[in-house]
């Protein structure tokens, strides 16, 4: 398993990793910042759980993030 | 004969907020979450205090308005829609638009809307186009004094008039940072690292040094100034009368991103100008002593932008500021002694003497400066110097909280000022 952190709150809702890692990311019609799916917040960061299957995807959607607020590890 | 021109600053925080107030500005422009061209800026505004800044704005008497200026994709429409209504509920007087989006659903919920620049308008058909939709349009940056009369004049000619029924006011920006490329239309950023200008989130490479290398030969071209792409920043002042004869009806003063003591200074020299201009004292004196006093806070060299039409080329030689003066952070509000109008400040860095220029910033009262001429030093009565730790007290005219920071102001290594290259006679190519 693989640990993917989200500050959210930061996110300026381009779109990026919802394009990149669709499974994980969706932009959220509410706010327009993105979703991590699945994650739980504390303190401001949204962190899952993810396989490793998706690993590379996200590695991707990370790097690819403007703001650079997506972590994976 | 038209109404004076208004002046328009930019409010980044609260801070900036009071100082524009107190610079004199006639209206503020500032940003709430990430729908505006400076979404990385963490002090941006929230939602909430939307009616906290309408307030201010009232009880002062001027205008606000809310920039919503990127571009907005479909998960964007919700946040807009918020952001819109808050703002109508709130009594903020505009909304900054450049997507037809925003521009529909202000119209739909009556708030007024003003072009963005980023929309580009650069001439007349563009502005009757708009005009059913908003009563100010802000010009492309990009234009010359020419070109922004003949757009002027053609609105009154045509009597091209918004949903208020009243001419079309025409906007510019008198000062600022320049974008290289025209504005909205940078792709840089966006290549380099993702991060797209048009949802403000440029990583301003324009700003950085550059080498220039021959692919076929490997060689590398010897530039005297590796800043190819920087340009200064514009400054109108020393044409200020022209630009105002021009026929425009509000001058923009650019700067979120900036520091309040920036947003003070440079709103009262546009302030004395315009009022100076008015009553008829405008001269040379007093434009060099706000190019000196403006000189002090954060600028890249001035130049007359593309309004005089002169030949491209006015790149900065330097990456960041080429400001005369810094602040240095010193300490944080304690106590106020109003009867008294003594300011008591905790020292948290370094130290202040009796004779120091000091600049105290606060979300309530803005910027106020002053120069130490007598001091006390924790109970020991009156001293020379304080240090870290110490407690020091000094006359101040506005109350002091603790959440205002004490900053002394200090001759920076550019103490020379930048060599600004505006000639306002420069002959135009129109
Ligand atoms: S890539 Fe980054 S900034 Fe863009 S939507 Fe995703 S988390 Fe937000």
């Amino acid at each position: 398993m693989v640990t993917v952190i989200h500050q959210r709150k930061k996110c300026i809702g381009c779109n990026y990793c919802a394009e990149i890692a669709p499974d994980r990311w969706r932009m959220s019609k509410k706010d327009g910042k993105s979703t991590l799916i699945g994650a739980i917040e504390k303190k401001e960061f949204w962190i899952a759980r993810i396989p490793s299957h998706e690993l590379s995807e996200n590695l991707e959607a990370a790097k690819a993030c403007p703001v650079n607020i997506i972590k994976v590890n | 004969m038209k109404g004076k021109v208004e002046l328009m600053a930019p409010a980044g925080n609260f801070e900036s907020l009071m100082a524009a107030i107190q610079g004199g500005a006639d209206s503020v422009y500032f940003g709430i979450e990430q729908l505006n061209m400076r979404a990385r800026a963490t002090m941006n505004f929230t939602l909430e205090d939307l009616p906290e800044i309408a307030r201010i704005c009232k009880e002062n008497g001027i205008k606000s308005y809310i920039t919503l200026n990127t571009i907005i994709y479909d998960h964007d429409i919700t946040l807009m829609r918020n952001i819109v209504e808050e703002a109508a509920r709130s009594g903020i007087d505009a909304v900054i638009a450049a997507d037809h989006a925003v521009m529909q659903i202000a119209k739909k919920n009556k708030v007024a809307v003003h072009i963005s620049t980023q929309a580009n308008v650069t001439n007349s058909e563009t502005v009757e186009f708009y005009s059913s939709f908003a009563d100010v349009m802000v010009l492309s940056r990009e234009l010359s004094l020419q070109q922004m009369k003949n757009i002027c004049n053609t609105i009154e000619k045509e009597n091209i008039t918004g949903p208020s029924g009243n001419l079309v006011k025409i906007e510019v920006f008198a000062h600022g940072a320049l974008c290289m490329a025209v504005s909205g239309k940078c792709y840089l950023s966006l290549h380099t690292t993702n991060a797209s200008a048009n949802r403000g989130a440029c990583v301003q490479n324009c700003r950085r040094k550059y080498k220039v290398v021959d692919i076929e030969d490997g060689h590398e071209l010897e530039l005297d100034n590796e800043y190819i792409m920087s340009p200064k920043d514009l400054c109108t002042l020393p044409f200020i009368d022209r630009l105002i004869e021009t026929g425009i009806s509000i001058l923009k003063l650019e700067g979120r991103g900036r520091a309040p003591e920036y947003v003070k200074t440079v709103t009262t020299c546009y302030r004395e100008a315009i009022d100076s201009y008015y009553n008829g004292t405008l001269n040379q004196e007093k434009t060099a002593d706000w190019m000196a006093r403006m000189d002090e806070v954060y600028n890249r060299g001035f130049w007359g932008g593309y309004y005089l039409g002169q030949e491209l080329g006015e790149w900065t030689d330097a990456s960041g500021s080429k400001a005369t003066t810094k602040k240095i952070y010193i300490g944080k509000g304690n106590n106020y002694f109003s009867k008294s109008g003594i300011a008591e400040f905790l020292i948290e860095a370094y130290g202040v003497s009796k004779g120091d220029r000091v600049m105290v910033i606060s979300n309530k009262s803005g910027v106020t400066e002053t120069v130490i001429t007598s001091m006390h030093v924790n109970e020991e009565g009156e001293k020379d110097t304080a240090v870290k730790g110490d407690y020091c007290a000094f006359p101040l005219d506005v109350p002091v909280r603790t959440s205002d920071k004490l900053y002394k102001i200090v001759e920076s290594e550019n103490a020379a000022p930048a060599v600004n290259t505006i000639n306002p006679n420069a002959i135009a190519s129109w």
